[in-house]
């Protein structure tokens, strides 16, 4: 199997860590990750999302862009944008992540490429989605953390304990 | 009708609050009036008062009238609007990943 399953761990509330082995080299996909016109050839899933439109600064603090779109043209277009914090091609780049309609902080993503042999381990981290991005205002995130630790742990259950007297 | 997305970003806004997370933090021993959970803080009543309905919109916490005091519980079940909210990234990287695959392979 070449991603890892798409259900929840714990772990998610610290960060998203997946891989996937690709037959080419770091350089080809480095490109695929970090131009616009590439971004739109394949950042999407058969009836789900398309990319329509992206935009990239490549260069530490150089902004990007990319709009998605819904499944069939029926949902709204949604931008997420964000700023480039490394750039080191072709193994490593990383980009802060905010999408336009969610009420949250932005989070990190960086995307590592290690080649071997003509082969590419690509992993990518999504962090600082829930309790790092609140590092600096921790007080009351152990309870929110824990309550959804136990939730994305028991499968799709509730959190109960906490839930009252 | 309210959407997914209205859900999410409700509890989002409501814990993305220090002092909305501390009132939280105070009922997960269980409920408390409004002037007892007033108590812990050095802001004003009506002001407290505020964070709690934004609590209670968002479905946070729960109220039930006990004479004239107000008293309010921990209702952690919303949370699971941000449970399912990092599902979805989980199962969104997936299939980026699997796209990126197919796309560079297809190139070949």
């Amino acid at each position: 199997m070449n991603a890892t399953a798409p259900h929840a761990s714990p772990q998610a509330t610290q960060a998203i860590v997946q891989e996937v082995t690709i037959h080419a080299p770091a350089a080809e996909i480095f490109r695929a990750l970090t131009t616009a016109d590439e971004l739109m050839r394949w950042w999407a899933a058969e009836g789900q999302f398309r990319t329509v439109y992206a935009a990239c600064d490549l260069r530490p603090g150089g902004a990007w862009l990319m709009m998605v779109e819904g499944a069939c043209g029926t949902e709204p277009v949604h931008t997420v944008r964000g700023v480039y914090r490394r750039v080191e091609p072709p193994h490593l780049v990383e980009f802060t992540w905010k999408r336009d309609r969610e009420d949250w902080p932005e989070s990190l993503v960086r995307w590592e490429l290690e080649e071997r042999d003509g082969t590419t381990t690509v992993r990518v981290t999504h962090s600082e989605l829930i309790s790092e991005a609140m590092r600096a205002r921790n007080n009351g995130w152990p309870l929110i953390v824990r309550l959804l630790e136990k939730w994305l742990g028991s499968g799709n259950g509730s959190p109960s304990a906490g839930a009252g007297s | 009708m309210v959407s997914i997305q209205q859900q999410r970003n409700a509890v989002f806004k409501a814990v993305a609050d220090p002092t909305r997370r501390e009132i939280l933090s105070i009922l997960r021993h269980g409920g408390q009036t409004v002037g007892g959970i007033a108590g812990h803080f050095r802001m004003s009543r009506p002001a407290v008062s505020k964070h709690i309905r934004l609590l209670h919109g968002a479905g946070l916490v729960a109220t039930r009238a006990e004479g004239t005091a107000t008293v309010c519980t921990l209702n952690a079940r919303p949370l699971r609007a941000i449970g399912e909210w990092l599902r979805d990234y989980e199962a969104f990287w997936s299939t980026s990943l699997a796209s990126l695959k197919q796309y560079m392979e297809e190139k070949r």
